[in-house]
């Protein structure tokens, strides 16, 4: 580890450094969802009273709202994601980074709206009963 | 006992866009398809077991399985390696990540190779 220069107060938390943060931070809270996720599936080879049982579990309106948060970590992760392979396979890219960022959260947030809506408006429905 | 250090280098590197790339494709049809997008609803096994009884949904899940677990935990290795610094921790937690990944690619595999509706 490198020490840091005692010429250096703080660092300053710039706009890379939080997007490598939550690359992080999505990247771990996917492989546990990833984990649980292959448990649970594996009860559909108990048929359908088991299959609906756990599914109906983890779809109540809490899972089904946290699904949203879900939803937006994988694509957060998946568009910085492409980003960080863009920037590193190309000239261009290094000089454009930031149009790149841009480009790539504003499809982010796109498909976000096109996934996040119907699952509300479902979350929605459920809470109504 | 004295460990291999191994950083996986450039193949893990490599796999990890590659991977990378392919699950950005196959999350975006699997919430489309799972959540049954644009529309929305609950996921039952009516909906799952028809679907998953087919050769190619199994191929894909397989896919999916194959390159989210590698990606995933080569990801949680890459971290550890960042934060962990002893060698022996560094190939206990190594060891560890690989069991964790063959379980948890033996589970998934059993869900879906044997499957009928
Ligand atoms: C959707 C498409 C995805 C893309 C394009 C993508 C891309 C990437 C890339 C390029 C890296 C390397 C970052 C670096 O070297 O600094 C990375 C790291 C990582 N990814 Fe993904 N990923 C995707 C999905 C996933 C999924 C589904 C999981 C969980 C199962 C995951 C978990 C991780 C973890 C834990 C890391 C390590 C984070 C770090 O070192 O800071 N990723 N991802
Ligand atoms: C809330 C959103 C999600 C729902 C409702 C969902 C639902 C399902 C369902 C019903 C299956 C069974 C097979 C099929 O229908 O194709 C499945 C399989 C699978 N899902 Fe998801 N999923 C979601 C998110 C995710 C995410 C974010 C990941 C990656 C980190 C993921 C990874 C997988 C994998 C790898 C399989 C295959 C499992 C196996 O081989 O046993 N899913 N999912």
């Amino acid at each position: 580890m490198l020490e840091k220069p005692s010429v250096i107060k703080r660092y300053r938390l710039h706009v890379g450094t939080i997007a490598w943060i939550l690359h992080r931070a999505t990247g771990l809270l996917l492989v546990l969802y990833l984990m649980l996720h292959i448990w649970v599936i594996h009860h559909v080879s108990q048929g359908p009273a088991g299959f609906n049982k756990v599914m109906k579990a983890v779809q109540s309106p809490l899972f089904l709202f946290l699904e949203i948060g879900l939803l937006g970590c994988v694509l957060y992760h998946a568009f910085n994601g492409l980003r960080i392979i863009i920037v590193e396979f190309s000239r261009e890219g290094v000089e454009a980074h930031k149009q790149i960022f841009a480009a790539m959260m504003a499809v982010a947030v796109f498909l976000f709206l096109v996934g996040g809506v119907p699952m509300f408006i479902h979350f929605l429905h459920v809470l109504a009963g | 006992m004295k460990f291999p250090r191994t950083s996986g280098g450039f193949y893990a590197w490599l796999f990890q866009r590659l991977t990378g790339i392919l699950l950005v494709i196959l999350l975006i049809i699997h919430f489309a398809i799972t959540h049954n997008l644009p529309k929305g609803g609950e996921v039952t096994y009516a909906l799952v077991a028809p679907r998953l009884a087919t050769a190619t949904w199994k191929v894909f899940d397989l896919t999916f399985l194959v390159c989210a677990l590698f990606h995933g935990l080569n990801g949680v290795w890459m971290v550890v390696q960042d934060y962990v610094h002893s060698e022996t921790a560094q190939a206990w937690i190594f060891y560890a990540l690989c069991t964790l990944g063959l379980v948890l690619l033996v589970l998934g595999a059993i869900t879906v190779i044997p499957f009928k509706a």
